[in-house]
């Protein structure tokens, strides 16, 4: 994989993420016990041999950086090639989550220009999957195709996930909102470098739109073509997908599938200490990092590094952030519990299996 | 480069032979702890803790996964532009090479790297022990006594006395008496094998004890009596904290309990003063629905889907559904099949016990059953 390069997109926002996505972005969004969404995106580059990868950047980037630093745990420290931090566009992003703004890459064509490498594989930030790059490669090699998109046969009706449509794997249009059985692009493709600086260049005075909403007249000039991908997928882009996912992650399938020792998803390092696990603690079908005390009990829950369950709290179809603590007595039920909260004494927090009820994060 | 005060020699070279089969394939300080750590993590934890940046890491009995395991360092943030880690393995010379015979040797045959960073101070460690301590106490009460060598000692019981070397203290601290594992000690001060020397004390006795046919080139035996004998400033350095030299298993058993007491003679979660690993990035532990847990520590990597009572559950170790765990250390990779049992016992690396095995004894005479890493117990003899 020593021609291709990566990119991955971050510079996007969605409002339907609620408080979660307040301080931070969906890429730094914490996920299943000791990850960040962006971690699955990062670790599937470098597990899939791309060794210099550009990350494009939101304006809200602290959580990000603070996460990714130097990208040493992906071992992208390196002399040459590695991790580049490349600025995103400040332009209209509030609101859409349009993933692949032109604008993006043009503000970034040095990093294009200056890599020998003639392909270049683009994903977004929120797709929880574990894929290997090396067939997608492969097969665009092997087509001769101008762009490979990765799709996947829609499991649900997704009004945020974009729609391939195609004949014998020629793309003709992808439009927003996908049902379930359709092919759905899961925001990563394959594209030659220099077809990327073409586009860059041709539709500069449009720049602020997503590159595939661009290239909407040109499917019929452009060999653009699909790359199937049957392994788990979860798309993260409200509340309730977050929480199923989260959720999802208990089964020991996807478990497996995510989580594969071949492909690890990597994260920060941390020293945190093994969890301790109290005498009448009662725990059972949840994911819990290192870094926690378990006092009390647990079901069906998801929680983050040091969490502290004090005796008689419950905590229950949940997912509870980092630096938490639920006091002695407290009930929380169908809810997620951003970071640093603590839930008091006897303290009954209860959401639906419809509607979670969200604490947001504790103000430093 | 910058000049250090005081740089660390670690002496990791020892087998450890009484911890039996979980030293077969790598040394002693090598040896998981806690579920997490190495023991040697201890040392390193506590010399970048005390602003030491500079770790020359002895090594001679199956060095590989020490030297995989500490790699550039830089999991103890020993990886800086002044200092690092840096292992050191006996090497050849123009006049032939051969191991390192004692203690005081290894350092002896790596005078040249102690002359490489020339600090006025050097810390002598052993890579095996257990305990929390900032050197930075106990070097400035080397410099404010005007000491040529500093000797860390702790109060010991005395039905263990005559397992260490034995110190006898005047009330200012300096040393009156040094004995090497004493048959009837006269003293329960017992040197915890941690050293300041200041550096051209140093060198001088060990060049000098290099050329002494009868001598057997270790600290205690050696080093310290003669400078005793020499008149030179020796004194002792208090320390009152958890310390432990787990070399049986036993010992080894016993302090991993301790860890799950209520509260723990030694503390592994301290943010002021962090123990540091290099782990691999595992998952999370899941907890499955059928699981009972109690009273147990559990690193990440590890599933649970059977019982789990008082034990410890190190990186990536996991109990299939029905199995029983109790009063048992299952190490790294370690995997307990379904329905199998295992009681008052010690699980190496990537250790299995079989579908449906008893490994181990709950009786209260039972010795702690003990798999060696990479072993497979399908039943029968343990």
């Amino acid at each position: 994989m020593d021609k291709v390069i990566g990119i991955i997109a971050a510079n996007y926002d969605t409002p339907d993420l609620e408080t979660l996505t307040h301080d931070r972005t969906i890429a730094s969004l914490p996920y299943c016990g000791r990850y960040r969404l962006i971690d699955f995106a990062l670790s599937n580059m470098v597990n899939s041999g791309i060794e210099t990868v550009g990350l494009v950047l939101p304006y809200k980037y602290r959580s990000i950086i603070d996460h990714i630093g130097i990208g040493k745990e992906w071992s992208l420290d390196k002399k040459n090639g590695g991790l580049f931090i490349l600025p995103g566009s400040a332009f209209g992003i509030s609101a859409s989550t349009d993933r692949f703004i032109v604008r993006d890459f043009g503000r970034n064509s040095v990093y294009l220009h200056r890599s020998p490498a003639p392909h270049v594989v683009v994903t977004a930030s929120n797709m929880v999957c574990n894929i290997d790059y090396s067939g997608l490669y492969e097969e665009h090699l092997k087509s001769g195709a101008d762009i490979t998109m990765v799709q996947t046969v829609a499991k649900h009706d997704n009004e945020y996930v974009s729609r391939i449509i195609s004949e014998n794997g020629r793309v003709k249009d992808v439009i927003k909102g996908v049902r379930k059985g359709e092919e759905a692009f899961i925001d990563s493709f394959i594209i030659n470098r220099e077809l990327l600086t073409d586009i860059i260049e041709g539709y500069k005075a449009v720049s602020y739109s997503d590159m595939f909403q661009c290239l909407r007249d040109s499917y019929d000039q452009l060999n653009v073509r699909t790359y199937d991908y049957d392994g788990y997928v979860k798309s993260i882009f409200n509340i309730n997908s977050y929480f199923e996912g989260n959720m999802e992650s208990l089964a020991n399938e996807v478990d497996k599938a995510l989580f594969c020792p071949d492909r690890p998803i990597l994260t920060k390092e941390q020293d945190s200490v093994p969890t301790k696990y109290g005498r009448e603690c009662e725990v059972r079908n949840s994911i819990i990092p290192a870094g926690c005390k378990i006092e009390g009990n647990v079901e069906n829950s998801v929680l983050f590094r040091h969490v502290v369950v004090e005796k008689d709290a419950i905590v229950r179809n949940s997912i509870i952030m980092q630096d938490c603590v639920i006091k002695s007595g407290a009930i929380v039920e169908n809810a997620i519990i951003d970071r640093g909260n603590i839930v008091g004494e006897d303290t009954v927090i209860k959401g639906t299996e419809e509607k979670k009820f969200i604490l947001p994060k504790k103000k430093d | 480069m910058k000049r250090n005060e005081c740089i660390a020699m670690l002496l990791a070279g020892g087998q450890g032979s009484r911890l039996k089969a979980l030293t077969k394939s790598i040394a002693k300080p090598a040896v998981s702890f806690g579920g997490k750590y190495r023991i040697i993590d201890f040392s390193l934890s506590n010399c970048a803790n005390s602003g030491i940046n500079t770790v020359g890491v002895l090594t001679q009995y199956r060095p590989f996964l020490l030297n995989s395991y500490i790699s550039s360092g830089a999991s103890w943030n020993l990886n800086s532009r002044d200092g690092g880690v840096f292992v050191l393995p006996p090497y050849a010379t123009e006049s032939g090479g051969s191991w390192y015979e004692g203690t005081a040797d290894a350092i002896f045959r790596n005078l040249e790297f102690l002359d490489i960073y020339d600090s006025e101070y050097v810390l002598i460690l052993s890579g095996d022990h257990l305990y929390r301590m900032d050197y930075r106490k106990m070097l400035k009460n080397h410099k404010e006594k005007g000491a040529d060598l500093s000797v860390s000692v702790m109060q010991v019981p005395w039905d263990e006395a005559s397992r260490f070397g034995i110190i006898t203290a005047d009330e200012d601290g300096r040393i009156v008496k040094f004995t090497e594992k004493p048959a009837e000690p006269d003293s329960n001060l017992a040197s915890m094998g941690i050293y300041i020397f200041s550096k051209d004390i140093l060198v001088k006795a060990l060049i000098e004890d290099s050329t002494d046919e009868n001598s057997d080139h270790d600290f205690g035996k050696n080093i310290i009596p003669k400078l005793l004998a020499e008149g030179k400033n020796l004194f002792t350095y208090e320390f009152s904290g958890f310390w432990k030299d787990v070399g049986t298993i036993p010992a080894y058993h016993e302090t991993s309990m301790s860890l799950l007491d209520d509260d723990p003679a030694f503390v592994l979660d301290d943010p002021e003063f962090p123990f540091m690993s290099n782990s691999n990035i595992y998952p999370p532990q899941y907890i499955g629905a059928n699981a009972d847990i109690k009273q147990s520590l559990v690193a990440n990597g590890c599933y649970v889907k059977g019982t789990v009572h008082h034990s410890i559950l190190s990186i990536n170790a996991s109990v299939d559904e029905g199995a029983v765990v109790k009063d048992s250390v299952l190490l790294p990779g370690a995997h307990v099949e379904k329905d199998a049992v295992v009681i008052k016992a010690i699980l190496g690396e990537n250790a299995v016990v079989k579908s449906g095995c008893t490994f181990g004894s709950g009786e209260d005479d039972a010795e702690i059953a003990l798999l060696g890493n990479h072993e497979v117990y399908e039943g029968g003899q343990q």
